[in-house]
């Protein structure tokens, strides 16, 4: 049952020539147009060291493990220590990205928004992040300090990832294919439209009849999803080989993560449309209208358009860079691709996880109701 | 009793679909719900379905609660929509498997059901088509093999030939007999009279919401006063003619129509001797005769006043 219904809503799906035009031809599509537009960007801008002032004083003494961090990762940063003045002054002469001053905590000045600034604040923060377990770790088991914990703790060479330099991949580039990925991953939503509208009575004639057979909605919903996944799964992988196998762009090379974070983006993408479409009463063109329009604005916010936007969210708005599976998809393979931890790869993997079930829960709840008002 | 519905009100808003409405559908009936467009048919068949909430009332199909979750009542009903419910991705063939899958889980059992409606809609020539390039009538009959394909005891159409051309009109009205014929109840709903008339042995007739008169085609015409209308051809436009015809005892009303003199009875015997007797008294010659007995359509007049459908 499960399969059979899984098998024609597949061939519904592959035979809905806008439906794959849109899912599948167009990000190809775009990303070509994306590939021509920065092919003489990328030659100029490949990847070199960032170059970064630290404001030497009393309070950095005080935290020799953050000299030691930022010794772990020499091949990413160019680090000069200097006096807040004169970090200033080559902030201002744009002989470094940024600098850092532990003035009452850690504090980063930069002048401009964009990839670099976005890798040292990740920075800054992941080493915060182990600091304050740090801090954990001792305020509730002072006697784990004797036992040397700590040092295993910030032993971490490989923490941060150190970018070959030279590697021919261009950064500020590689975040606009991310964010392409991720909108193909969302399209998948107009593949959960097309389901929602197959199943349910009092949105086509089609699923009233659904309605009339003696099947669980549950299996209906399930098989239709899996349906639409799999197809959203195809194209998704057809534009990971296309960038990959024809454009070159550069993803490290996790294939693993890449295929897991391509599998987790595209159910988001698939369970946000059944969510969208379940739960308004709208027509069908609204619908769709709706869906265009979200996936729209959180691949722009996501860094799509416009490559700084990804930063200036994080930075102004943060608890939206989390709120937004598009910016989720594109951080998960930014993390994959400029970090060694998995750790903030998998916060994001574990977020699109979370608003799947929450979106899938919810068309289930919206869909189950069983007797309509009009049909 | 296949189908009893006691006592169902149906509202959308402010306006009331089924006002009190009640039904009984009998083992191998073919059971006909005739009214006008609006009359609340569709709106009765999808509370009987569980497809729609209703206001009050109870439902029993084969005896229990209907309801969305009935899954072995279901299993045995058949549903044909008023409107064409296909999917335009797939082929006719692929249509009629899509949905017999739900019900009939053997594949090699399921490929000769799915077999055995294209034979019966006769469409056999047209099973790798697409529904975009079927006509209406071969749409209407694909939407009837998707639904009769799992062999359904109780098989419920809603208006199957609207919009349909008159040979595939003719094959539908077969079909129906025969799957009747074949052992199913049938739940036929339309807003032509001809056709309940045609194939239902027991009609409901509907009006806003409610069954007004039930019974055999013969028992309802037996309701109400009127008898035939008699036509006859008149070369001579005398108005006196008129004045004669309406004074016989059994004749209600007279008018000449072109040059046909048409009458209606009072419902009895002998109103056709009588009349062409008085004609041939007054030395009138008379060409082609006609005599209709009442339909429907005078039935529903008789109890609401009304045509019941609008002369298109
Ligand atoms: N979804 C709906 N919303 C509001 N009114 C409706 C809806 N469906 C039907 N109606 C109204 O209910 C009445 C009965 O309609 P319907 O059951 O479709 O009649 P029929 O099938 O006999 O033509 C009509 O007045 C119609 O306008
Ligand atoms: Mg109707």
């Amino acid at each position: 049952m499960f399969l059979h219904i899984y098998m024609y809503r597949l061939k519904c799906i592959l035979r809905d020539k806008q439906n794959v035009f849109w899912t599948l031809m167009f990000p190809i599509i775009l990303a070509t147009l994306f590939y021509l537009a920065f092919s003489n960007l990328s030659n100029a801008e490949s990847f070199t060291e960032i170059e970064v002032g630290i404001v030497d004083n009393e309070e950095l003494r005080e935290h020799p493990e953050f000299t030691e961090a930022v010794k772990s990762v020499p091949d990413l940063f160019n680090v000069t220590y200097t006096t807040k003045e004169n970090a200033e002054k080559l902030l201002e002469d744009g002989e470094i990205e940024g600098y850092i001053h532990f003035d009452d905590g850690l504090k980063l000045f930069v002048k401009e928004s964009g990839i670099n600034e976005t890798i040292i604040k990740s920075f800054l923060d992941d080493f915060l992040q182990t600091s304050s377990t740090i801090s954990t770790i001792i305020s509730q088991n002072p006697a784990a300090v004797q036992n040397g914990l700590p040092d295993s703790v910030f032993d971490r060479t490989d923490y941060l990832k150190a970018v070959p330099s030279g590697k021919a991949e261009p950064n500020t580039v590689v975040n606009y294919f991310y964010s392409l990925i991720a909108m193909a991953c969302l399209y998948g939503s107009f593949s959960g439209l097309k389901e929602v509208l197959a199943m349910q009575g009092n949105l086509s004639y089609q699923g009233a009849r659904v309605n009339m057979a003696p099947i669980h909605k549950a299996k209906i919903i399930i098989a239709s999803m899996s349906a639409a996944v799999s197809f959203q799964l195809i194209a998704v992988t057809a534009l990971l080989v296309y960038l990959i196998a024809v454009l070159r762009v550069d993803f490290g090379n996790q294939v693993g993560y890449i295929a897991l974070t391509s599998i987790v983006s595209t159910i988001t993408g698939v369970t946000f449309g059944t969510f969208i479409s379940s739960v308004n009463r709208q027509s069908e063109g609204v619908k769709i209208g709706i869906l265009i329009g979200s996936s729209m604005i959180m691949t722009f916010l996501s860094g799509m358009m416009y490559d700084k936007m990804k930063y200036i969210v994080h930075t102004k708005v943060p608890v939206l860079s989390y709120l937004n599976p598009a910016n989720l998809i594109t951080d998960s393979f930014y993390a994959l691709y400029y970090f060694d931890t998995h750790a903030r790869f998998f916060t994001n993997i574990a977020l699109l996880c979370g608003y799947s079930v929450l979106f899938g829960t919810l068309t289930y709840l919206a869909v189950r109701r069983q007797r309509y008002a009009s049909i | 009793m296949i189908i009893k519905v006691n006592n169902l009100v149906k509202r959308y808003d402010d306006l009331i679909a089924l006002d009190h409405f009640n039904l009984e559908v009998k083992e191998g009936e073919i059971f006909g719900l005739l009214g006008p467009n609006g009359s609340g048919k569709t709106t009765a068949i999808n509370c009987i379905l569980s497809l729609l909430k209703y206001d009050k009332g109870t439902i029993e199909v084969y005896g229990r609660p209907m309801a969305p979750d009935a899954y072995d009542i279901k299993r045995n009903i058949g549903i044909i929509m008023q409107n064409v419910a296909v999917f335009d991705e797939l082929t006719v063939y692929e249509n009629i498997d899509y949905f017999c899958g739900m019900y009939i889980k053997d594949k090699k059992k399921r490929r000769e059901l799915v077999e055995e409606a294209i034979e019966f809609v006769e469409l056999d020539s047209f099973r790798k088509f697409l529904p975009k390039k079927l006509s209406g009538g071969l749409l209407r009959r694909l939407n009837i093999a998707c639904g009769i394909a799992h062999k359904p005891k109780l098989i419920i159409l809603d208006e199957p030939t609207v919009a349909v051309d008159p040979q595939s009109r003719r094959k539908i009205l077969e079909g129906i007999r025969k799957l009747n014929d074949d052992g199913a109840t049938i739940v036929y709903t339309s807003h032509y009279m001809e056709e309940v008339e045609e194939i239902c042995t027991r009609i409901a007739i509907m009006d806003k919401g409610k069954v007004i008169a039930l019974g055999t085609k013969d028992e309802l015409k037996g309701m109400i006063n009127s008898g035939e209308k008699i036509t006859v051809e008149i070369l001579e436009h005398n108005p006196d003619i008129l004045e004669g015809v309406r004074s016989l005892p059994n004749i209600v009303s007279a008018e000449f129509n072109d040059n046909m003199l048409v009458a209606k009875s009072r419902r009895g015997k002998n109103n056709l001797s009588a009349l062409l007797e008085y004609l041939r008294s007054s030395q009138i010659n008379v060409g082609r005769i006609y005599s209709e007995p009442p339909t429907l359509n005078d039935v529903f007049l008789e109890i609401t006043g009304k045509e019941l459908r609008d002369h298109a």
